[in-house]
């Protein structure tokens, strides 16, 4: 293979005594510490990186940056990744992309022969008809012929991905002289500082031109490193700008993560991402050997690469006269330098797989390999759209120019204007100094108004106006199209031809020829497109390109990775005191909610008939628990449950439905009164969190006269259920000074006492089993003690414990509903069984308008008791209730079971009311289509409807 | 009760980086109680302690103000009753005994504000979050109360949070930390 590196450049990035080896399409390769990966190859004479995405015409370097269209390659199991700018390491496997068989022998390059059928709206206009071939034919096609990498998902190596939080005074997106200038005064000014630069190292243009821009740049460099208070971040990029200057940075091939997202709250932030140097349309503008100056010169000056043998140059401005100058000294025979400012032209470039010859406008053919244009700039402005600004057009410029930015929003370097490199820096000063005033103010404000943070230790510093000498504006000629026809987006292989007849079919406003073309829609966002697409929209349209306006560039400034944005996910789980004894004794796991609870321990009907006939116990520390204090805890309860609570004595425990202010049922559980002004109130599991903020929600709001104290203390209690008709002889064995026996403890009573030794404990006497059984809330921190203590000294009870699916059982055969399952966003407390709790002569309950409204009504649907009339079939909840000769649903089966007591199946069922009394037959519609009959019962519960068994 | 073992809801003994920069410990098994009370009673003045601040009282207590009118005692374990006690109750006050229902770690060292700023996005600057400061953030998506208690000038924060989810939170702060040299043993590894 040829080699193309130069002799030893002054500002070279090179280590040249390292060797890192690596592949290119499967060949070996090698290259040195500071090579990207298109500067390796392109020293080993590599001229071909990729194909055109829709024509699949051979591309070679542009830019020789990050925004380089023609460089996006696969690097082991990462697509996409930017060759321009990406360092080389050693081992690396790279190759091309979208291609097949091979890069030199691409199938796809057929697309030519049908180049005249692929213009402007192709997919739009071929792929309409018929529609049913868009899901079965088109779509897949297309897809195939998507551009890009491929994702190795099942087999990827990448590590996991990270996020941090940042909240700099300033942030200064750009690293070149004007951005590290600013970076330096505000750091100077006290502001805390995050410099960001894209590319590997700081510097800007600065970086590969002269020895006077070099030593500028060692000067910056130093100070920029040994200035305090200054975080610089390279290979990093500014992806967007969000409200009140909420700034997403993407820190890339961090030691941990091959990407970081940082969320960054600024201050002020700062605007300086240098300017993009345009491509020129013309015949020919996408052929391997058509490069931009500040290709050739980074090329040259950053890695030793000659990029050509003999050179014609585009020169409209100084970097296209620098680049000549760079051209020579690297040995590159400079043919003709075509200086546009004096009309001079290129109308052609022409080879067969690279450039041969180019077209003057003058009538000439020049034999070369090298065609460089220097025809102007783009102003990135993405990260200014996206605080507001629509950038205004200077046609002696020619280049867009900020309008309007809010005060924590600033610009300086080329965005803001031109300038020699210390009037550039002058003003990066200027601009830095300003956003660090602007920033400590507000920092300022905000240590006054956070009650953690210090006492500010200074006044507030004074504001000062924006006396900016503004950088001028350097007139330059407006080169955007020849006389000839050319690719204005490289990515999306979209010509100057492509918009021109866009704009005749009517697709004459930019943003709309946007999204018809898919120009600037490519990976690079429009850097190199935006403004030639819309000065072949003003050419067209022959109006004005200020007339034109652009199209607004939103986040992310350039494209993102998935694993970047997702970052660290975390997924909180909750875990009683008690998961690790389920875990290393055979339970099945159940996440409900965020909680992990045991489903079960091997056989659930065993465990649930443990239970009628011995005695079980069950974790149920999920269950929501608050601490309520105060002389007005019972009004509290009496607003926020649908019945009484004034009259609840001390030890004693009732039950409470809450509803919603639409009258559905919210929560229920049961609450116990433990002294005269303190309570512990459980919710259901999962609606605990509500419960506390409702609850707060109105002692804050509706009633802050009220003396309550709310303590969530659901983690610090674990509740253990201890159930079956032996649990009282069980608890007679631990529970010392409390006399657990039915006369001195009766059915809905509390007591505290100690169990197994550990004081404290709130023992009540509910039974949502339908057994006798007591709840135990015990100090988390000792309750793995109370918990083995109720197995060790109950096991010639036939202790055992049981999990959340037997309770289930048991519950259902109980009769007892869940919110949530058995009710629904409709279900009013009247028709959920709870006729008989709601008091609609209270003062003032929430929801108590919709429940007197609700009680009046005769058509809700109604929670009841079902039995299939087969007793072995479990029609599964949700299955519909429908009318018998038709599909009209006349109700849902909302819990299910097969009861293992009654040896049947059993449900309960929301009906419509006229199929509510008991001995109504109706119709089940099975999941598998069947159709079963069911009679609705008497009660709720079907086994101990009169409670005998957990009142004794 | 004091023969009992208080069983912590993090297996994991104390972590720290070789160098020194960053350790990770739990004291969920310190003493904590919960006072609300208004800032006129007693009890409100007895603390001394104003919303989002702390400060060491000479038995060792960290009174933390935790919220408007709510304050957060620490002490050495087995304090609880002695914390209980120790305070007015006249007035309109509540103290409740939350010793078992918060999880609590201490993050040390240098590389601390780092490393929690990886799963905090709270501005933990020496101005903006001083030694003493006390403050409620989401830490790994997780609620929680956090206080600046540096001790010896070495940078420390106490996090705590609901008990049931103090394995997560451990094993999420660990996580954090492994980029400072903390080895995350395999059984609360996030990966």
């Amino acid at each position: 293979m040829s080699s193309n590196r130069l002799p030893i450049r002054g500002g070279e990035l090179l280590d040249r005594s390292t060797n890192l080896s690596f592949t290119w399409n499967g060949r070996a390769y090698s290259g040195h510490e500071g090579d990207t990966i298109a500067s390796a190859l392109a020293a080993a004479g590599v001229e071909i990186f990729s194909r055109g995405m829709k024509y699949h015409r051979r591309r070679g370097i542009l830019t020789a940056n990050h925004w380089d269209p023609n460089l996006s390659v696969q690097v082991g199991d990462e697509p996409n990744v930017r060759a321009g700018s990406r360092r080389l390491v050693d081992g690396m496997q790279v190759s091309a992309q979208n291609v097949w068989p091979s890069l030199r022998w691409d199938l796809g390059a057929v697309n030519r022969l049908v180049g005249r059928y692929l213009s402007a709206g192709f997919y739009y206009k071929t792929f309409m008809r018929p529609q049913f071939l868009w899901h079965n034919l088109y779509q897949r096609v297309l897809r195939k012929f998507a551009p890009g990498g491929r994702v190795h998902w099942k087999t990827g190596t990448h590590g996991e991905y990270d996020k941090r939080y940042a909240h700099p005074d300033v942030l200064v997106a750009g690293g070149g002289p004007a951005g590290m200038a600013a970076a330096l005064s505000a750091a100077e000014a006290g502001a805390s500082v995050m410099l960001v630069e894209q590319e590997p190292e700081l510097g800007g243009h600065l970086r590969w031109g002269g020895p006077d821009d070099l030593a500028v740049l060692a000067d910056l460099n130093r100070a920029v490193h040994s200035t305090p208070g200054i975080e610089v971040l390279c290979d990093s990029i500014v992806t967007g700008r969000y409200d009140h200057n909420w700034v997403a940075v993407v820190q890339r091939n961090h030691e941990i993560a091959p990407e970081r997202l940082i969320k960054a709250r600024v201050g002020s932030l700062i605007v300086a991402p240098g300017l993009v140097e345009r491509p020129y349309v013309f015949a020919g503008n996408d052929l391997p050997g058509v490069m931009l100056a500040g290709a050739v010169r980074r090329l040259i000056n950053l890695w030793a690469v000659k990029p050509g043998n003999r050179a014609v140059v585009l020169s409209a401005n100084s970097e296209g006269d620098a680049a000549v100058a760079d051209l020579e000294s690297a040995g590159v025979e400079v043919v003709a330098v075509l200086d546009a400012r004096a009309g001079e032209d290129v109308v052609g470039a022409r080879g067969r797989g690279r450039v041969t010859s180019v077209q003057t406008g003058d009538g000439r053919t020049l034999k070369a390999d090298l065609l460089v244009t220097a025809t102007g700039w783009t102003a990135p402005t993405s990260l200014l759209n996206m605080a507001g600004d629509r950038p205004v057009y200077d046609r002696i410029a020619a280049r867009y120019f900020p309008q309007s930015l809010p005060d924590n929003v600033l610009v300086t370097g080329g965005i803001a204007g031109d300038g020699s490199t210390t009037e550039l820096t002058a003003h990066g000063r200027e601009t830095g100094s300003l956003a660090a005033q602007r920033a400590l103010r507000l920092r300022h404000d905000r240590l006054t108004q956070t009650p953690r943070s210090a006492t500010p230790d200074s006044a507030l510093p004074a504001a000062i106006a924006d006396n900016r000498i503004p950088l001028r504006r350097s007139p330059h000629p407006e080169c955007y199209r020849s006389t000839t026809h050319g690719l204005v987006d490289y990515s999306e292989d979209v010509s100057s031809k492509d918009l021109i007849q866009a704009t005749g079919e009517g697709f004459d406003s930019i943003e709309l020829m946007k999204r018809y073309t898919t120009v600037t829609m490519g990976p690079g966002q429009g850097k190199l497109e935006t403004v030639n697409a819309a000065a072949v929209l003003a050419e067209a349209r022959a109006v004005e390109m200020a007339d034109i306006g652009t199209t607004v560039w939103r986040p992310p400034f350039s494209p993102v990775s998935l694993g970047a944005l997702a970052g660290r996910i975390f997924e909180p789980v909750r875990r009683s005191a008690l998961q690790n004894w389920h875990e290393t004794n055979g339970a099945t796991n159940l996440l409900a909610g965020q909680w992990v609870r045991p489903d079960h321990y091997g056989d659930p009907m065993t465990e649930a008939s443990n239970v009628r006939e011995n005695v079980g116990i069950i974790d149920v520390t999920p269950l929501g628990k608050l601490d309520l204090r105060g002389p007005d805890v019972a009004n509290l309860l009496d607003l926020v449950y649908v019945n009484r609570w004034q009259k609840l004595e001390v030890g004693r425990v009732r039950y409470g439905a809450m509803v919603a202010e639409d009258g559905v049922v919210s929560d229920d559980g049961v609450t116990g009164r433990l002294a005269d002004s303190h309570y512990l109130m459980t919710t259901t599991s999962s609606g605990a969190a509500a419960v506390w903020e409702m609850l707060e929600d109105w002692l804050q709001t509706y009633r802050p006269d009220w003396e309550v104290h709310v303590t969530p203390v659901t983690g610090g209690l674990t509740s253990i259920n201890v159930a079956g008709p032996r649990s009282r002889e069980l608890l007679e064995r631990l529970v010392e000074n409390v006399d657990l026996s039915a006369g001195a403890f009766p059915y809905f009573s509390v007591r505290t006492g100690t169990v197994s030794g550990v004081q404290d404990c709130i023992i009540w006497r509910i039974g949502f089993t339908g057994e006798l059984s007591y709840e135990l809330h015990v100090p988390s921190g000792h309750a793995l003690h109370v918990w083995e203590s109720l197995l060790s000294n109950g096991s010639d009870l036939g202790v055992a414990p049981f999990g959340i699916e037997a309770q289930r059982i048991l519950r259902l055969e109980k009769g007892h509903y869940i919110v949530g399952q058995d009710t629904d966003g409709l279900s009013k407390a009247s028709t959920a069984g709870l006729g008989g709790l709601v008091k609609l002569d209270k003062a003032d309950t929430i929801g108590l308008p919709e429940l007197r409204a609700a009680f009046e009504r005769t058509d809700l649907p109604v929670l009841v008791g079902l039995q299939p009339d087969d007793p072995m079939i479990v029609p599964d909840e949700a299955c519909q209730i429908v009318e018998a000769g038709s599909n009209e649903i006349l109700g849902r089966v909302t819990s299910s079971r097969m009861s293992p007591t009654l040896g049947r199946s059993v449900c309960l069922a929301q009906v419509d009311p006229s199929l509510a009394s008991a001995g109504t037959a109706v119709t089940v519609q099975l999941v598998d289509g069947r159709r079963i009959t069911a009679t609705v019962q008497e009660h709720h519960a079907h086994v101990d409807p009169e409670g005998a068994r957990q009142r004794v | 009760m004091s023969e009992l073992d208080f069983v912590s809801p993090v297996a994991s003994g104390a972590l720290s980086a070789s160098g020194g920069g960053i350790a990770l410990e739990d004291l969920s098994d310190r003493s904590k109680v919960l006072v609300r009370a208004g800032r006129s009673t007693a009890a409100g003045t007895h603390l001394k302690v104003t919303y989002g601040h702390s400060r060491r009282r000479r038995d060792g207590t960290l009174i933390c103000g935790s919220r408007p009118d709510e304050w957060t005692l620490i002490a050495d374990p087995g304090q609880g009753a002695e914390l209980l006690a120790s305070l007015p109750d006249e007035g309109f006050v509540s103290v409740v005994d939350i010793t078992h229902g918060r999880a609590m770690f201490r993050l040390s060292g240098p590389d601390s504000v780092d490393a929690l700023a990886k799963v905090c996005n709270i501005d933990l600057a020496d101005d903006m979050t001083p030694d003493g400061a006390v403050f409620s953030a989401s830490v790994a998506k997780v609620t929680c109360d956090l206080v600046r208690s540096d001790v010896a000038d070495r940078r420390t924060y106490l996090i705590s949070c609901e008990r049931s989810f103090g394995r997560f939170l451990f094993a999420a702060i660990a996580d954090a930390c492994a980029e400072f040299g903390i080895d995350v043993p395999e059984d609360i590894s996030m990966h």
